[in-house]
C-alpha cells in the first residue's frame, strides 16, 4: 500500500513537473518573441524588398530584345531573300520550289 | 540604257517617248512619292536605285518596310497609267543619288494617240512589269500563308 502510494505520488510530482517544464518553455518563447520583436521583422524585411525589387525589372528590360534598327534589318533581309525564292519559282514553278524552306533567321 | 518599258521600241520611237519627259535628281534618302500621292507621272530609273516601301506597325512604331527595289532600266510609278491614279507604295532613293525619267501621263496618252502601234508595244511591256509583281507578290504571299498554316496546325 505504501508502495503504490509513493509511487502514485512519485507520478503525479513527475506530471507536475512536466506540465512546469512545458509551461516555462512556452512562457520562455513568447518572451523572446516581444523581448526582441526587430530580428524576424528585419530578417523577413529583407527577402521581401529583394523579391519586390526584382518583379518591376522583369518588364521593364526585355532580355533577349534586339534594337529595332536590326529588327528592320533582319525583316529587310526576309524581304529580299522571299524575293528572290519568288524569282526562282516564277523562272521554273515547281512545287517543290514554290514551297522551298526559307533559310531567313527571321522565321526560323 | 536600254528601258523595259521601251522595248521593242525603234530608236526614234524610243527617242521620242524620252524627250516627253523631264530628267529628276532625287538626293538619297529622299522621297519620289509618297503612298496615297495622286500619280501623274510614270518614272523611268536612269541611275542608282529605288526604294519602294510600304508603312508597317514595328514595336508600336510605323517604319516603312521594303517591299521592292528599282534598278538602271526598270520602271517605277505605273499608277500613273492606272486607274484610280494613286500611288500604292512610297518611294525613295537609296544608297545614293538617283536619277530617273519622269513621264507625265497626259503626254503619254496624247503620244499613244498619235503613235498607236508604239502605243502599243509600250501597253505591253506595261502589261510585263504589272504582271511580274503580281506574280511575285502571289508567290510571296502564298509562302507567308504556307508559313501561318503550318504555325497554327502544329
Amino acid at each position: 500500500m505504501d508502495m503504490l502510494l509513493m509511487g502514485l505520488c512519485l507520478g503525479v510530482f513527475g506530471v507536475v513537473l512536466v506540465a512546469l517544464a512545458f509551461g516555462a518553455a512556452m512562457r520562455s518563447e513568447s518572451w523572446n518573441s516581444t523581448v526582441q520583436p526587430e530580428l524576424p521583422l528585419v530578417k523577413a524585411a529583407a527577402p521581401a524588398r529583394f523579391f519586390s525589387n526584382r518583379v518591376p525589372m522583369t518588364p521593364a528590360i526585355p532580355p533577349l530584345q534586339v534594337p529595332i534598327e536590326v529588327l528592320l534589318l533582319q525583316i529587310e533581309n526576309h524581304v529580299r531573300m522571299e524575293q528572290a525564292a519568288a524569282e526562282s519559282f516564277l523562272a521554273s514553278p515547281t512545287q517543290t520550289l514554290l514551297h522551298s524552306k526559307t533559310t531567313s533567321p527571321f522565321v526560323n | 540604257m536600254t528601258h523595259e518599258l521601251l522595248k521593242d521600241l525603234s530608236s526614234a520611237e524610243a527617242g521620242q517617248v524620252l524627250k516627253l519627259g523631264t530628267k529628276l535628281i532625287i538626293p538619297n534618302g529622299v522621297s519620289l512619292f509618297r503612298l496615297g500621292d495622286p500619280a501623274d507621272r510614270l518614272f523611268l530609273v536612269e541611275r542608282g536605285r529605288i526604294r519602294l516601301t510600304l508603312p508597317m506597325q514595328v514595336r508600336g512604331r510605323e517604319e516603312d518596310v521594303l517591299v521592292e527595289e528599282r534598278s538602271p532600266g526598270q520602271t517605277v510609278g505605273w499608277s500613273a497609267l492606272i486607274p484610280p491614279y494613286r500611288f500604292t507604295l512610297a518611294a525613295t532613293a537609296s544608297l545614293h543619288q538617283a536619277e530617273v525619267i519622269a513621264l507625265p501621263r497626259e503626254a503619254l496618252l496624247q503620244y499613244f494617240s498619235a503613235n498607236p502601234v508604239a502605243g502599243y508595244k509600250i501597253a505591253l511591256n506595261l502589261a510585263v512589269v504589272i504582271g511580274h509583281r503580281l506574280q511575285l507578290f502571289q508567290t510571296m504571299w502564298l509562302r507567308e500563308m504556307q508559313r501561318t498554316v503550318e504555325v497554327h496546325s502544329a
